[in-house]
């Protein structure tokens, strides 16, 4: 590593003079298997590659305490700056002090931390605040039903029980739902989908076996609206009479809406989650102030105003 | 013990008929009585509306009174990890183990989809491509072809490992399990591949939704007669029943081995095509914890971890139970955390009983 970091840093430094070049930063990501994390890794690297920064990316593979022992080692290998986002955001306390103990800025992406309100100076979050995401799919979805005359019947297709959000987004469903304005919406199931496509079909088909009706299918994630899609088209039924909503706007999301079937989605934007995570690390190891907070905002997506979204995750 | 004695001596003839009971009658009995409790459930619970799991006398909604949809379900949820099964009970069967079929779906699914991808997508060009335009709209044997020979790869490599440097089994596929896992992360840096053909999607979607049951029993009955009526199935049996005997009677252990987990290994690469075609897309987490399901369906079917028994009519039965348990949490919105206690709970009465009945056949003789 050392000698790649050499060699990166007299490549560049000879064509850059940012401050920036030839440092090191290392990223602890909770997971490489989730597909919206992935657009934020490539989005990372790319930036890092960009302004010459060596960026050194791990896979926490959804355990806290191997993401522990990352960040250990990314303070052994002495790094500029370390971004992480945390698999369990109960369990910053520890790695904020392990950074903190090694004078090592420390950045939070994606996620908020648990002692957000007691983070050191050297220590930032960058994210969007969560309670958005489920709020706005789900105004959107009661607008539409609404509008429609519809009963409001729907399912619920949660991600992981222990995933921060998954449930806030749940949270934020219900709270929707228990407005003056959505109150006539009524929630009929919640299972458990995990963020997967596969799960999700299953899930759906079940629920149709009991020939229950329903207007909609509210998802924590646009996979799990995905597979319900796929469920309820295979039965037959016309995707016009079911309004699905998922969250992320990933690529497949945003074609399945082109194609008429996914009709609400709302975009987390991966690389700004990215990029301002890395430039806050990297100003934080340059010693400047930071906010403490950096929200990047969620936005609903349409079938109206889709095409500005298609390039972005 | 004690009721023995009310037979005398002539309670042998008793005890034979009892110890000559298939063991997959049982299973089929807790499966039964699985549905059964599910049924008074739903007919017990307040808002559960008297509602039926397998029967529909009501609507009539499939023009039968059963609850057609519902049936297909607990099965097709199923297919996908129990055509793995069919492999892990080989395996088990030879008194090895099998951890690596998960991850192999996981890198054959995004192996063989990189060769499944259509050119455009609702007229757009596809934003998920692997390769370039050659690899575009290719005919469908070719990721078929990609993902069985992933599957025989992976398997084979197993294989060899366990049978020539008699490394345990455990440790062998605990290797590949971490390796093809990290194959299938590598292959496209994690991003999705989406998007593949319709033929492609045919696999996993034909016959109006049914083709990944029709796949998993055709294959089950499929190896269900090579395991009951060839050489190779009864070289199965022996291996695991004692490897030494076996040898010393003249069957070539280790390329008998060698075949037994590229077997499975290929097992596991149909498993990914069905999968990613189902779901028309190929991801670096797709068959996490397979493997586990898989053994654990053997296991609840009858086959003994240490080896030289079971069936593969038991692991279906097995498959079919989890079906039960999954689709009857659903159809009784429970959440999924019992779904799980219940699942473990189950693994384990399914073993305590069966190592139970034979101690009992085996006190009798």
């Amino acid at each position: 590593m050392k000698i790649k970091t050499t060699i990166a840093a007299a490549c560049t430094a000879s064509l850059l003079s940012t401050a920036a070049v030839g440092q090191t930063v290392g990223f602890a990501m909770s997971e490489f298997n989730d597909n919206w994390l992935t657009v934020l890794r490539l989005a990372a690297a790319d930036h890092a590659e960009s302004i010459g920064v060596n960026l050194i990316i791990e896979d926490g593979q959804s355990d806290a305490a191997r993401q522990l022992d990352q960040i250990n080692n990314f303070i052994a290998s002495g790094v500029d700056a370390i971004m992480i986002i945390p698999h369990d955001a109960s369990g910053a306390q520890a790695m904020t002090d392990a950074a903190s103990a090694a004078g090592i800025p420390l950045v939070y992406v994606n996620r908020y931390p648990i002692n957000l309100d007691t983070l050191p100076d050297d220590q930032a979050v960058v994210a969007s605040d969560e309670t958005e995401s489920g709020t706005l799919q789900t105004f959107a979805v009661c607008q539409i039903l609404r509008a429609s005359g519809a009963e409001g019947k729907f399912y619920i297709l949660q991600g992981q029980l222990q995933h921060p959000a998954g449930i806030q987004r749940t949270k934020d469903i219900r709270d929707v739902v228990s407005m003056d304005m959505c109150s006539f919406m009524t929630e009929v199931d919640l299972q458990v989908g995990n963020f997967y496509r596969d799960q999700a079909s299953d899930l759906m088909t079940n629920w149709l076996s009991s020939g229950e009706d329903f207007d909609a299918v509210i998802a924590n994630n646009d996979e799990m609206a995905i597979g319900a899609i796929q469920a309820i088209k295979a039965q037959g039924i016309d995707m016009d009479d079911v309004i699905v909503a998922g969250i992320d706007a990933s690529q497949d999301a945003l074609l399945s809406m082109q194609a008429g079937d996914l009709d609400i989605t709302v975009f987390q934007d991966a690389p700004g989650q990215a990029v301002g995570g890395l430039d806050t690390a990297l100003a934080l190891a340059r010693g400047e102030d930071v906010a403490r907070l950096i929200t990047i905002p969620f936005k609903l997506v349409t079938p109206e105003n889709m095409h500005l979204f298609m390039s972005e995750n | 013990m004690a009721d023995r004695s009310a037979y005398g001596t002539g309670g042998l003839a008793f005890d034979k008929s009892r110890m000559t009971w298939p063991n997959e009658v049982n299973v089929f009995l807790a499966l039964i009585l699985l549905i059964g409790i599910f049924e008074l459930l739903g007919q017990l619970l307040p808002y559960m509306n008297n509602q039926s799991l397998l029967f529909d006398f009501n609507t009539k909604r499939d023009g039968t009174i059963l609850n057609m949809a519902r049936i297909k379900i607990i099965i097709l949820q199923v297919s996908i990890i129990g055509i793995i099964a069919l492999g892990s009970t080989q395996v088990i069967i030879s008194g090895g183990i099998d951890l690596s079929p998960g991850s192999i779906v996981g890198a054959s699914v995004m192996i063989a989809m990189s060769f499944a991808q259509t050119e455009l997508v609702n007229g757009n060009p596809n934003p998920k491509a692997i390769f370039g335009p050659w690899a575009m709209d290719l005919p469908v044997i070719v990721p078929i072809l990609v993902a069985l020979a992933c599957g025989i790869a992976a398997g084979a490599t197993n294989g060899f490992l366990i049978a020539y440097t008699r490394i345990p089994p455990f440790i062998a596929t605990l290797g590949m399990m971490v390796t093809a896992r990290g194959i299938s992360k590598w292959w496209s840096k994690g991003a999705p591949v989406s998007f593949p053909t319709e033929e492609f999607g045919l696999i996993g979607n034909g016959l109006g939704g049914w083709m990944p049951v029709v796949i998993f029993v055709s294959l089950a009955a499929l190896f269900h007669i090579i395991l009951r009526y060839t050489v190779y199935g009864k070289h199965t049996y022996a291996i695991g029943s004692n490897e030494e005997a076996a040898r010393m009677s003249g069957i070539s252990v280790s390329r008998h081995k060698v075949m037994i987990y590229a077997i499975a290994g290929m097992l596991a690469g149909v498993s990914a095509l069905v999968l990613s075609s189902k779901n028309l897309t190929a991801q670096a987490g797709m068959g996490l914890m397979y493997e586990l399901d898989a053994i654990a369906m053997t296991v609840i079917g009858g086959v003994s971890l240490a080896g030289g028994r079971g069936s593969i009519v038991g692991t279906v039965l097995g498959a079919l139970i989890f079906g039960v348990i999954i689709s009857g949490f659903t159809y009784l919105r429970l959440d999924a955390f019992y779904q799980e206690m219940v699942k473990g709970v189950i693994i384990v009465s399914a073993v305590v009983l069966d190592q139970w009945r034979q101690r009992r056949a085996a006190a009798r003789t």
